[in-house]
């Protein structure tokens, strides 16, 4: 996942609008994410809305931890408001089970699956652009 | 924290990183859950992927154990406030009578007090209970008994209780209430009505019978006078058991041998 020159900067995350419409975010390698940081996070996604929700690509491949809270936030905060679907990239054993663990205890309300492969999440993410 | 180069195995690091995850286990299966497994820097191999699992599902069970807490401190909180609100009725009916010498208008206070005290009792042993759902019926009826025969304060009556039952079984409060109120009946109406010669034995026995429980309570009096029809001439106390037998989805009967009884044969199971 290559971050481009544009891609606004948070305290752990780089997020960016990509060529098909899908928005993607990456946070920085072994990052131990607190709800500050989804915080941040969620704020840097909305700034891409504009009348029409989008999809979201995460790249949690590198990511060391992800607090209780921010768990929750990126559950239930905002998410739904401005995206429409979300695909989750793991790829460490590590990343595997937060990404399990967070779609198994923390449901997502949006349609939401984890993917080790990016061009099969971005093929299945392209079915909610402009949808 | 353990590092380890890329690629390297390290079966000894290994077998004590899995013994942390472990000890990490055993504090949550203690309710303990202030620790966490620190991941190797870059959070790589297995051990890492369980240990973050675990960090995880640590944090989840912190929370429901707090919101179980809560709720069980909420519950010994109404459980008491029903108590001191029920002792506060009983108060109340106590002030109003206390200038009257009226002992018909004293016995219906009196027997009114002891019917919201059988209750009030109750809560107080499920408040105090560890696990704030379910009482032994034994410690209940001796204290409920005592409680009862206090009520009467006859200090030339010798009454002795006889108690049969197994100290382990308990019930529920939606049990225990119609339960305590029927012994509550049978005290009262043995107390004042079985003993001209101020004494006796008031006899309370609970026994296992295949599918359902059999209550027996009842003195060793005079018994019911010759005649005696429970349809037409039972009082407000004897009415009660019948329909306190029906609240346990069972039957009540009348047992006129040795003194007056009452038989109440309810199922172990709640429908």
């Amino acid at each position: 996942m290559q971050i481009p020159p544009h891609a606004i900067k948070t305290s752990l995350f780089y997020t960016w609008m990509d060529e098909h419409g899908i928005c993607c975010t990456k946070p920085l390698a072994a990052a131990e994410i607190e709800l500050e940081h989804a915080r941040e996070n969620t704020a840097a996604v909305n700034t891409f809305y504009q009348g029409r929700k989008f999809p979201l690509l995460i790249d949690s491949r590198q990511v060391k931890s992800i607090s209780r809270e921010a768990r929750q936030h990126f559950s239930t905060n905002g998410r739904e408001t401005y995206t429409n679907a979300f695909a989750i990239l793991v790829k460490s054993p590590l990343s595997r089970v937060i990404g399990n663990f967070f779609m198994g205890i923390n449901k997502p309300p949006l349609p939401s699956r984890l993917f080790d492969n990016e061009e099969d999440a971005v093929e299945w993410l392209k079915q909610f652009v402009n949808a | 924290m353990i590092k380890q180069p890329a690629g390297e195995i390290n079966i000894s690091d290994n077998a004590e990183r899995a013994n942390k995850i472990l000890n990490v286990i055993m504090a949550f299966a203690r309710l303990d859950f202030s620790h966490k497994i620190e991941l190797s820097e870059h959070g790589e191999d297995i051990l890492d992927a369980i240990s973050g699992g675990v960090n995880m599902l640590g944090e989840e069970l912190q929370v429901s154990t707090i919101s179980l807490k809560e709720k069980e401190q909420l519950l010994k909180e109404i459980h008491h406030r029903v108590k001191n609100n029920l002792q506060i009725v009983s108060s109340l009916l106590s002030l109003q009578s206390q200038d009257s010498k009226d002992e018909a208008f004293l016995g219906l206070i009196r027997e009114s007090r002891n019917r919201i005290s059988s209750m009030a009792l109750v809560h107080e042993m499920l408040y105090a209970s560890k696990n704030l759902s379910d009482i032994s019926i034994h410690e209940y009826v001796m204290r409920l008994s005592q409680s009862i025969q206090n009520s009467f304060r006859s200090p030339d009556q010798q009454v002795d209780f006889e108690y049969r039952m197994d100290p382990k079984l308990s019930f529920d409060i939606d049990r225990m209430i119609p339960i305590g109120l029927i012994i509550n009946e049978v005290i009262s109406n043995a107390l004042k009505y079985a003993f001209p010669s101020k004494h006796g034995i008031i006899s309370i026995s609970l026994e296992e019978d295949g599918e359902n429980y059999t209550l027996q309570a009842g003195d060793n009096g005079i018994g019911l006078p010759k005649g005696f029809n429970v349809s037409e001439d039972a009082n407000l106390g004897m009415q009660l058991i019948f329909m306190l037998a029906e609240q346990l989805d069972g039957t009540a009967q009348l047992l006129q041998r040795e003194g007056t009884h009452f038989s109440i044969r309810f199922p172990k199971s709640e429908k």
